[in-house]
C-alpha cells in the first residue's frame, strides 16, 4: 500500500447528496490506518458506521486523512494485521471445507523448467496443469497428456481451485510454490497423498510415495 | 385398383409445375400407395418411385409412405423386404430430411408396446443417414431423435441378472449398442471443433448422455468383468461416460457441481435440464462404485473431497426408497468413506447439510426399511462413518444422533459407541478431551436420562436403557476411583440423583404392574375354563394386518409376553443393582 493515495472527490462532491456515506466510509476504511479509523469511530460494519456517523463528520475526517496522511501502511506492523483482524469475514454457509493440520512439508519440488516467476497462484485460483503420475518404481498410474501432439490441442489441461484441499495436499502446497509456465518435479510423502489407505481398488498401493511431473500452464 | 389411382395420380402430377400439388392429389398418393405397399405390390410403388419422371412428386410426398413401408418391414415377410428396403433407401435420399424426420419419429413414438425394441433397431439407421444429411443445423433435431428414441428405449424392461442379461429377451441391450453406433457420428462432430454451432450439438449430446445416465442406467445393476466378461450394459456405461469426455465435459466438474453450483446462475433452469442431479448421482454410482471409466478420473483429487462431492448424490439416493436407490446409497457411501483414513474427518465437515441430512436418512434406511439385507448393511456404514471421524467430530455426532433419532436401537447402538470411545481415550497416555474430563458430562447427561421421568417406558426404551446401564457400570469398574480419570465419581451423586432413583422407581412400578396384569391373566383364564369352551373373550381392541384380522392372542400367549416383559426387568434391575453394589464398596473407607 503506496502512500501515494490522490484525493479522488472535491469538497463539492463530498458534500452532494450523489456520494452516499457508505462510499465515503468504504473509502476511509480501506485506506485508513487502524488508529486513524479506531479515532474517527470509523471502525467496523460499514452499514453501522453510516448508521451513527454523520456526513459533515465524514467529510471532516476525509479531509483529515489527506492532510495528516496516516494511510494504511504508514504505521507499524502490528497497525496492519489489527486492520486485517477487523475485515468482516464473509459468513456465507459454506459449501465446502478445506482439511488442514500442521506439520513440516511433506513434499520435495526441483524445477525442471523455471516459470515466469511473476504469476504464482494464491489461494482460491483457477489453475490448469499438465501432469503424469507415477509410483517410486517408475509405473505411470495417470496422465492428461493426450500420446499424441495432434490430441492435444483436442485436450484440456486440468482445472481446479488451489489450496482449498480439493486435490491431494502435496498437490496443494507444491503449485502454490510454482509460476505460470512452470514444469516442476513434486515428489509427494504418502501423508500428503493417499497416505495408509491408498487408493482401493486402484492404482495407488497403501502407503506410497507419489511423483507427478506438473506443467503449470495457466493461473486464473 | 390401388395401383391404377397411384398410376393415375403420379401421371396428373408429372404435368404440374413447382411443386403445386393440390391436398387432394397429397391424399391420393398416400392412401393408394399404402394401399399398394400393404398388398403386397411393393414392387411396382417401387418402380414408380424410382422413375426419374417422378422425381418432384416423390421428393414431396414420398415421406407419406414411411408409415406403411416401416409397417411392412418389421413383418418381415420375404416377399416384400428388399423393395420395401429399396423404397425407403430412395426416399431417405430424396426427401426433405425434415419431414423424413417427423416422420421416422412419429413411427418411432407411435411404436406397439411389443415392436418397440425392432422398431428402433430398423430405424436406427434411416434416422442417422437423414440427419446426417442436415449439415450445419442438426443439433436441435439430433435432440429431438435422441430424446424420442431414449424415452422408447427406456421403456424395455431392464435385465437384472446375468443370465437376463446374456438373454436379453427383451432387447433392451441390443437396442443400448444400436443406439451406440448411431450417436457416433454426431460425437465425432462435435469433438472436432470448438465453434458456437457445435456447442449446440454437444448441448444435444449432454442431454442425451444425462438422460441415459438415469434411464436405463440408474435400473441396471452391472455385472463385474469377472461375472460377466461381455456385458453390452456395461459397454454402454462405458460409452455414455466416454461420450461426456468426448464433448468436453470434465468428471471432476461433473461431480463436484452439485456441491459447488452457484445459485442464481443466469439460465438456471438449463441448468437443470442440462446437469440434472438424478444423473450426477447415477455417474457417482458407475464411477466410484463399479469402477466404470475410472481410469479417467484423475489422481489427484482428495479422498475427502471426492466424499464431500458425493454426499450430495448418497444423500438423494438415501432419501428414496426403492431397493435399487438405497443399496446405490449405501454402496456409494461405503466405497467414499473407504478411501478415507479412521479418525480423519474433521468436525467442521458436520457443518455442512449433506453431513446431517445422510445420516438422518441411514437411521431411516436402518429402522423403517423391510429389506433385511439394507437394514443390516445401513447399519455397517453408520458404523464405518463413526470410524472416520476425528474424536471431536464423533462427539459432535453423538450428541446429534441422541437428540434427533428418537429410536431407542440406535440410541443404545451409539451409546455403546461412546462407551468405546471412553475405553479408548482411557487407553491412552493422555486421553482425550472430548470423552473424558470437562466435556464427557454433558454427553453423559444425555446418555444417562430417562425421558419420562420414572414413567419412561421401559420395555420401549429396553435397548437404550440396558446400554447406558452398561455404560455406568463399565466406568465405574474401569475407572478406579483414586484415579478418576474421567470425574465420574464426582459427577455420581448428581447420576444417583437425575437417574438411578427415577430409574429404580420406574422398575418398581413397572414389575407391579406387570405382576398385576400376570395375576389376572391367569385368573381370567381360569374363569373361562370353567365356563363354557366356546365362548370366546372380548378382547378392548383388534389388530389388522394385511386386510387380515388378527387372531386374539390365547391365554398362553398372553402369559408368555407377561413373563418376558418381567424378565426384562429383572435384567435391568440386575445391572443396576451391581452398579448400586460397586459404588457402596468404593464408598467404604
Amino acid at each position: 500500500m503506496a502512500a501515494e493515495l490522490t484525493r479522488e472527490w472535491s469538497d463539492e462532491q463530498l458534500k452532494s447528496d450523489d456520494l452516499s456515506k457508505k462510499d465515503v466510509i468504504k473509502f476511509i476504511q480501506d485506506n485508513a490506518a487502524h488508529s486513524f479509523l479506531a479515532e474517527h469511530k470509523l471502525m467496523g460494519n460499514i452499514k453501522n458506521v453510516a448508521k451513527t456517523a454523520k456526513k459533515e463528520q465524514l467529510i471532516i475526517a476525509y479531509n483529515d486523512l489527506f492532510e495528516s496522511k496516516r494511510f494504511l501502511g504508514s504505521e507499524p506492523i502490528e497497525d496492519v494485521t489489527e486492520h486485517v483482524k477487523n475485515v468482516k469475514i464473509d459468513d456465507k454457509p459454506k459449501e465446502v471445507v478445506e482439511v488442514v493440520d500442521e506439520g513440516p512439508p511433506k513434499f520435495f519440488k526441483s524445477v525442471l523448467k523455471k516459470g515466469d516467476k511473476t504469476n504464482f497462484p494464491k489461494k482460491g485460483d483457477n489453475v490448469s496443469c499438465w501432469y503424469t503420475g507415477s509410483l517410486e518404481d517408475g509405473t505411470v498410474f495417470d496422465t492428461n497428456i493426450p500420446a499424441t501432439a495432434r490430441k492435444k490441442k483436442q485436450s484440456k489441461p486440468l482445472s481446479f481451485k488451489v489450496g482449498l484441499g480439493r486435490v491431494i495436499r502435496g498437490w496443494d502446497e507444491g503449485i502454490l510454490t510454482m509460476s505460470k509456465g512452470e514444469t516442476a518435479k513434486l515428489e509427494i510423502e504418502p501423508e500428503w497423498a493417499y497416505g495408509k489407505k491408498g487408493l482401493p481398488d486402484s492404482k495407488i498401493p497403501p502407503n506410497a510415495k507419489l511423483i507427478f511431473e506438473v506443467e503449470l500452464v495457466a493461473v486464473d | 385398383m390401388a395401383l391404377e389411382q397411384l398410376s393415375d395420380v403420379v401421371q396428373r402430377c408429372q404435368a404440374i409445375q413447382d411443386d403445386n400439388y393440390t391436398t387432394e392429389d397429397y391424399s391420393v398418393f398416400q392412401i393408394a400407395g399404402r394401399t399398394c405397399i400393404e398388398d403386397g405390390e411393393s414392387a411396382q410403388v417401387l418402380s414408380i418411385v424410382v422413375d426419374e419422371e417422378n422425381k418432384n412428386i416423390v421428393r414431396c410426398m414420398g415421406w407419406n409412405l414411411l408409415g406403411p413401408l416401416v409397417q411392412i418391414l418389421l413383418k418381415k415377410e420375404e416377399n416384400n423386404l428388399p423393395h420395401c428396403l429399396a423404397i425407403l433407401t430412395h426416399l431417405l435420399e430424396v426427401c426433405s430430411p425434415k419431414e423424413l424426420l417427423v416422420g421416422l419419429l412419429e413411427q418411432v413414438e407411435e411404436a406397439h408396446s411389443d415392436s418397440i425394441a425392432e422398431t428402433v433397431i430398423l430405424l436406427l439407421q434411416p434416422l442417422q443417414k437423414v440427419l446426417l444429411r442436415l449439415g450445419g443445423r442438426k443439433a436441435s433435431s439430433v435432440g429431438m431423435a435422441l430424446s424420442t428414441l431414449l424415452g422408447q428405449v427406456a421403456r424395455l424392461p431392464v435385465p437384472q441378472t446375468k443370465e437376463q442379461e446374456e438373454d436379453d429377451v427383451f432387447s433392451l441391450c441390443r437396442c443400448c449398442s444400436a443406439l451406440l453406433v448411431f450417436v457416433r457420428p454426431f460425437v465425432e462432430e462435435a469433438k472436432q471443433s470448438r465453434t458456437p454451432k457445435e456447442d449446440e450439438l454437444r448441448t444435444e449430446l449432454l442431454k442425451f448422455s444425462m438422460k441415459s445416465l438415469c434411464e436405463p442406467l440408474l435400473e441396471v445393476q452391472l455385472k463385474d468383468p469377472e461375472t460377466l466378461a461381455e456385458s453390452p450394459l456395461r459397454n454402454f456405461a462405458t460409452e455414455i461416460v466416454g461420450i461426456l469426455s468426448d464433448i468436453g465435459e470434465s468428471l471432476p466438474d461433473l461431480l463436484s457441481h452439485s456441491l459447488l453450483r452457484r445459485r442464481e446462475v443466469p439460465g438456471f433452469l438449463e441448468e437443470e435440464v442440462c446437469y440434472p442431479k438424478e444423473s450426477l448421482a447415477s455417474l457417482a454410482y458407475l464411477l466410484f462404485v463399479q469402477h466404470i471409466a475410472m481410469d479417467t478420473f484423475p489422481t489427484v483429487f482428495s479422498s475427502v473431497f471426492v466424499l464431500q462431492c458425493n454426499m450430495e448424490y448418497i444423500n438423494l439416493f438415501l432419501s428414496r426408497t426403492e431397493e435399487s436407490r438405497l443399496q446405490k446409497g449405501l454402496d456409494l457411501y461405503e466405497k467414499s468413506l473407504v478411501r478415507v483414513e479412521d479418525n480423519s474427518l474433521p468436525v467442521q465437515l458436520m457443518e455442512l447439510k449433506s453431513f446431517f441430512s445422510v445420516p438422518q436418512n441411514l437411521v431411516k434406511v436402518m429402522t423403517l426399511c423391510p429389506i433385511q439385507h439394507l437394514r443390516i448393511k445401513g447399519l455397517k456404514v453408520l458404523q464405518l462413518s463413526i470410524d472416520k471421524f476425528d474424536t471431536e467430530a464423533k462427539y459432535k455426532f453423538f450428541q446429534c444422533m441422541l437428540k434427533t433419532s428418537h429410536h431407542a436401537g440406535v440410541e443404545g447402538y451409539i451409546i455403546k459407541n461412546i462407551k468405546n470411545q471412553i475405553d479408548f481415550a482411557l487407553n491412552l497416555d493422555n486421553g482425550n478431551e472430548w470423552f473424558m474430563g470437562a466435556h464427557l458430562f454433558p454427553l453423559l447427561r444425555q446418555v444417562l436420562c430417562l425421558p419420562q421421568g420414572p414413567e419412561t417406558d421401559l420395555l420401549q426404551n429396553l435397548d437404550r436403557v440396558m446400554e447406558s446401564l452398561n455404560l455406568l457400570r463399565y466406568l465405574l469398574i474401569r475407572d478406579k476411583a483414586w484415579k478418576n480419570q474421567t470425574g465420574i465419581w464426582t459427577e455420581l451423586y448428581k447420576i444417583e440423583d437425575y437417574y438411578m432413583k427415577p430409574l429404580r422407581t420406574g422398575l418398581n412400578m413397572s414389575k407391579a404392574h406387570y405382576e398385576a396384569e400376570l395375576q389376572n391373566t391367569k385368573d381370567n383364564s381360569k374363569k373361562t375354563n370353567a365356563k363354557a369352551e366356546s365362548q370366546t373373550q372380548e378382547s378392548v381392541c383388534s389388530l389388522t394386518v394385511g386386510n387380515e384380522k388378527m387372531p386374539n392372542m390365547t391365554p398362553e400367549m398372553q402369559l408368555q409376553v407377561l413373563h418376558s416383559a418381567l424378565h426384562t426387568f429383572d435384567m435391568m434391575e440386575s445391572v443396576l443393582a451391581r452398579i448400586e453394589e460397586i459404588i457402596e464398596v468404593k464408598e467404604k473407607p
